[in-house]
């Protein structure tokens, strides 16, 4: 599954291979890299002073401290989640499974907006949980764990999918062998599964950990959005852009884009020098 | 073993369809009608879809034998403003502030005379008012008792909702001229910096529009007090959904703005409807409609006095430019160095003491 083996698959016929080629990157051109350049073109205009200048600003300053602090947060608990309910749904026979298995992509079927709403109904002020939540002296909506809350839903697929298929293609037999040798279930797992799987989980928390880092929808229903609170940089830069600082939201989103990029392309780089485990 | 088929993430990853987009729905007139384009924001919806635009209408075809079709777009108002500055044909603009109407006198789009008539350009009139919980448990009755402790006060985002500044501008306002009372020549700003940081302190949640807010307060129960325009107070009524209301005794006009955008009205060739129109929204026969949708007449007359006689009557009103106007106050409070801007970071610092 990792982006490296899929790149290396090259068409066999020089020919045709050239014109897929051009059109292949005519399009990610066009689609993802020309908004992108444009956008870092008028974010950075303005000379490297104002950039700085807006970037460091304390409320965009935050507001990236702590988009980057819940996302995180969320990875950590994607990460073992995530790789234990691929575990499930792959290594457990039980009723329903086919079903579970349908539903674990389902978040990302949801509007993010309804998801916002759907967190506020369920752990809202009003809401019975909420009250709960409330004489414990916690406060989860309204507050930094309810963007936590709301990225860990919006990114809930990640982990899962992109663990689950090289579960699938795991070939039993070395965890046998290490059985075998008298190694336990834990061992097992931690020292001939996990390292097979590792990569993938990799793949899945940079996923989410990007998606996160762009996330708009759910937490400017969840958050509060209190400046220097609760005010994720997405929602900083919405603030920005509406109230007509549009060279302090372009400078804000393009660190966010930045950090997008350097995540993805060393995923990609440590995964070509993870090696094929992947079953081709 | 391996009956589950597991989603490939590369499915996830399919290009994004680019559908045929419809370019160019232009305003194509009939020879016997005429279409006009309105670009408003998000609030004067229901007044003008269910009642204004039907009554213009009818009566213009009696008038003049044509049909009429509009056009409609609604949304926030700067986003609004944002989007004719930037080439939204319509004909007729309806903002929330004259600020925003700002916006599209820079672009060119609408005559800087456009607030230079009897009405001052303005529309409608209304007021920022508290709706409380039945029976009003907090006992809130000015802006002072929304900085009392206990008491969770809503109001959405003065970043992103012009709705929100002016709820902000009417304590900010409200506290100021108390203070140019005392001292007309020097008034002392810390009990206005005061007041602003302990009803900011209360804010619960602050949404990214005004409709959001009420919807979180209403349906949601969050918070004891939404701090809204009366128009939709009055409106959620009308459709039962009553939330009782009070009205401080010193609270700010809101003067929302309608402006005909001249570069799209040359381009349509549509200036008699347009201008038909305005004039219509402004007559008593437009205001009385206004008022059914809860909004206050701009020029009281006697039969609008009587229809509005059973509404609360604030002690002191007092509008915007009695503030020094729209760019003073943005100046004021929301610059970086603003007040408003800056006691969030001081709410911060004092958190949990």
């Amino acid at each position: 599954m990792s982006f490296g083996s899929l790149m290396a698959q090259r068409n066999s016929r020089p020919s045709q291979g050239l014109t897929i080629r051009a059109m292949g990157l005519f399009y990610i051109g066009v689609m993802v890299v020309l908004p992108m350049l444009v956008m870092t073109y008028q974010a950075a205009r303005p000379g490297p002073r104002a950039f700085w200048e807006a970037v460091t600003d304390p409320y965009a300053l935050h507001a990236l401290k702590l988009t980057f602090v819940t996302a995180f947060i969320m990875v950590a608990v994607n990460v073992v989640t995530g790789t234990a309910t691929a575990w499930v749904l792959v290594r457990y026979e039980f009723p329903g499974r086919t079903l579970v298995n349908a539903l674990v992509d389902l978040p990302f079927a949801v509007p993010t907006v309804v998801t916002g709403v759907m967190l506020v109904a369920l752990y809202g002020p009003s809401s019975v949980l909420g009250a709960i939540i409330g004489e414990a002296g916690w406060k989860v909506v309204y507050d930094q764990p309810g963007i936590i809350l709301a990225l860990l839903f919006v990114t809930y697929p990640f982990v899962i999918r992109s663990v689950q298929p090289v579960l699938l293609e795991l070939d039993r037999a070395e965890e046998e062998a290490a059985a075998t040798l008298g190694a336990g279930a834990f061992m097992t797992f931690w020292r001939v599964t996990l390292p097979s799987l590792r990569p993938s989980i990799l793949t899945g928390a940079a996923l989410s950990f990007s998606r996160a880092l762009g996330e708009f929808g759910s937490v400017v229903m969840v958050a509060g959005n209190q400046p220097l609170l609760t005010k994720t940089a997405p929602i900083y830069i919405f603030g920005e852009v509406e109230s007509g600082n549009r060279h302090g939201a372009l400078a804000v989103s393009a660190v966010l884009l930045a950090c997008s990029l350097l995540i993805l392309v060393g995923l990609n780089a440590l995964q070509r020098r993870g090696g094929t485990h992947d079953g081709e | 073993m391996f009956q589950v088929r597991p989603t490939q993430l590369a499915r996830l990853a399919l290009p994004a369809l680019l559908a045929a987009v419809a370019a160019g729905c232009g305003v194509q007139a009939a020879p016997n009608a005429d279409v006009l384009k309105i670009g408003a924001y998000s609030v004067v919806r229901e007044v003008f879809h269910e009642a204004l635009l039907p009554a213009f209408a009818k009566k213009w075809k009696a008038e003049t034998g044509r049909e009429l079709y509009f056009e409609e777009s609604y949304s926030a108002s700067g986003a609004q403003a944002r989007s004719i500055a930037s080439g939204f044909d319509a004909d007729l603009a309806v903002l929330s502030h004259s600020g925003d109407m700002k916006l599209l006198v820079d672009a060119g789009k609408v005559e800087p005379g456009w607030d230079a008539g009897p009405d001052r350009g303005v529309l409608t009139h209304s007021l920022v008012v508290i709706g409380h919980r039945p029976g009003n448990p907090k006992s809130v009755h000015d802006w002072a008792d929304l900085a009392k402790p206990g008491v969770a006060v809503l109001y959405p985002d003065p970043k992103t909702s012009g709705g929100a500044r002016w709820n902000v501008n009417a304590i900010y306002g409200a506290a100021l001229l108390r203070a140019r009372e005392a001292n007309p020549e020097n008034p002392d700003l810390a009990p206005v910096r005061e007041l602003l940081a302990g009803v900011q302190g209360n804010v619960v949640n602050m949404d990214h529009s005004g409709r959001r807010s009420m919807a979180n307060f209403s349906e949601q129960h969050t918070g004891d007090v939404v701090v809204t325009y009366e128009n939709e107070l009055r409106l959620r009524a009308k459709e039962g959904d009553p939330i009782p209301y009070v009205v401080p005794p010193a609270t700010l006009l809101i003067e929302s703005p309608a402006a005909i955008v001249e570069k799209s009205v040359a381009r349509h060739g549509n200036r008699a409807v347009v201008e038909a129109f305005l004039k219509f929204l402004r007559s008593p026969e437009g205001q009385a409609i206004f008022t059914e949708y809860g909004f206050r007449p701009i020029n009281p007359t006697s039969e609008s006095e009587s229809k509005t006689a059973d509404w609360p009557r604030p002690q002191t009103v007092f509008t915007v430019a009695d503030l020094g106007g729209w760019e003073k106050v943005r100046k004021e409070l929301y610059a970086a160095d603003g007040l408003w801007t800056t006691i969030a970071a001081e709410r911060v610092r004092n958190r949990g003491k």
